[in-house]
């Protein structure tokens, strides 16, 4: 009950911020940025925050690439190893969106672009259940962070 | 049967209008009149303010007005199935359910998951991205169905399929009508 006005609250903040993107149309979308808009945005929403509970959230999404199978995993969720692209436009796709929604991780000198051949190596393999890969990369990333020095 | 005469008539007339309005004076406080008499008026004060297309309403070969998304388009009523942005539409379009093609009818929550698709505009003959978000939180609407479904892909893909029932993350899932909301150009491939 008391949950109900601040869920409709958050519905005029999405309505709103949306026409607020419709009104930002000056240049025309392109590029990875528009496959993000056709392919991704849609769950992701503009701002990558996704829906509680239902669609994981983008931000901080640099961090899977500091855990053994989290760079894979990026590429082996259904949302990216169905996407209607070839693995060259998935793989730009990917560099994108790590640049957009964590710029510290995609800017770092460790950082390694995704390029075709890699995509299309873990994209043969996609995950039959990506929350459970996702919860267990998080677990490896959260003990490795209270063992650290 | 013959037809009664003309003076028969009245007295028809009038014996209909003595006992309806005896039955009213029986059946209403002067109260509940004053009341409804005064939403009436309410009413009617109320109606020029609403939203209303008068894009059909406009001379042939004038540009349209620009939707509340600042998007021109050619002439064309956006509550018909055959407006440019309702090219990968399936639903009940809000401009039909007291809402318009970029706002959600009173009562109801836009759902922030949705699919995008494009369209092609024909007053320029630009591909433009459109968000189909669904109104939530009210029973189907029912009027004004469109199924039109470019680019719309079977079910099992489904960030491409418009027969999702895209209310499952707005705070009520009950679907009630589909927006088509401009969010930019497509550049072109």
């Amino acid at each position: 009950m008391t949950a109900r006005p601040a869920l409709a609250a958050l519905g005029v903040v999405a309505a709103a911020s949306l026409l607020a993107a419709a009104q930002a149309h000056g240049e025309p979308i392109s590029g990875p940025r528009l496959d993000y808009v056709l392919h991704c945005m849609g769950c992701h929403l503009e701002d990558g925050s996704g829906a509680p509970a239902r669609v994981p959230t983008l931000e901080g999404v640099g961090r899977f690439l500091r855990v053994p199978g989290g760079r894979a995993y990026l590429v082996r969720v259904p949302g990216s190893a169905h996407a209607p692209l070839d693995d060259g436009a998935l793989a730009a796709l990917l560099n994108w969106l790590l640049l957009r929604f964590d710029p510290g991780a995609a800017t770092a000198p460790a950082f390694r672009p995704y390029d075709a051949a890699e995509v299309a190596r873990y994209r043969a393999a996609p995950l039959a259940n990506a929350d459970d890969e996702r919860r267990r990369l998080l677990d490896v990333l959260e003990r490795s962070a209270t063992t650290a020095p | 049967m013959s037809r009664p005469e003309p003076h028969a008539i009245e007295r028809l007339v009038d014996r209909w209008a003595e006992t309806t309005a005896r039955q009213l004076a029986r059946g209403l406080s002067r109260r509940s009149l004053l009341g409804r008499l005064g939403a009436a008026l309410a009413g009617a004060a109320t109606l020029p303010l609403l939203p209303v297309s008068r894009v059909s309403a406009a001379p042939p070969g004038e540009p349209a007005a620009s939707a509340p998304d600042g998007i021109e388009g050619p002439e064309g009523d956006p509550s018909s199935c055959q407006y440019w942005r309702h090219c990968a539409i399936d639903g009940f379009l809000c401009s039909c359910c007291g809402g318009s093609h970029t706002a959600c009818p009173p009562g109801t929550t836009m759902s922030p998951v949705t699919w995008i698709g494009t369209c092609r505009n024909p007053a320029d003959g630009r591909q433009y991205v459109i968000s189909y978000n669904d109104c939530c939180g009210k029973s189907m609407c029912a009027r004004c169905f469109c199924n039109r479904n470019e680019g719309d892909r079977p079910a099992y893909l489904p960030p491409k399929s418009n027969d999702i029932n895209w209310c499952v993350a707005a705070p009520s899932t009950v679907y009630h009508c589909s927006t088509a909301i401009v969010l930019g150009v497509a550049a072109d491939r």
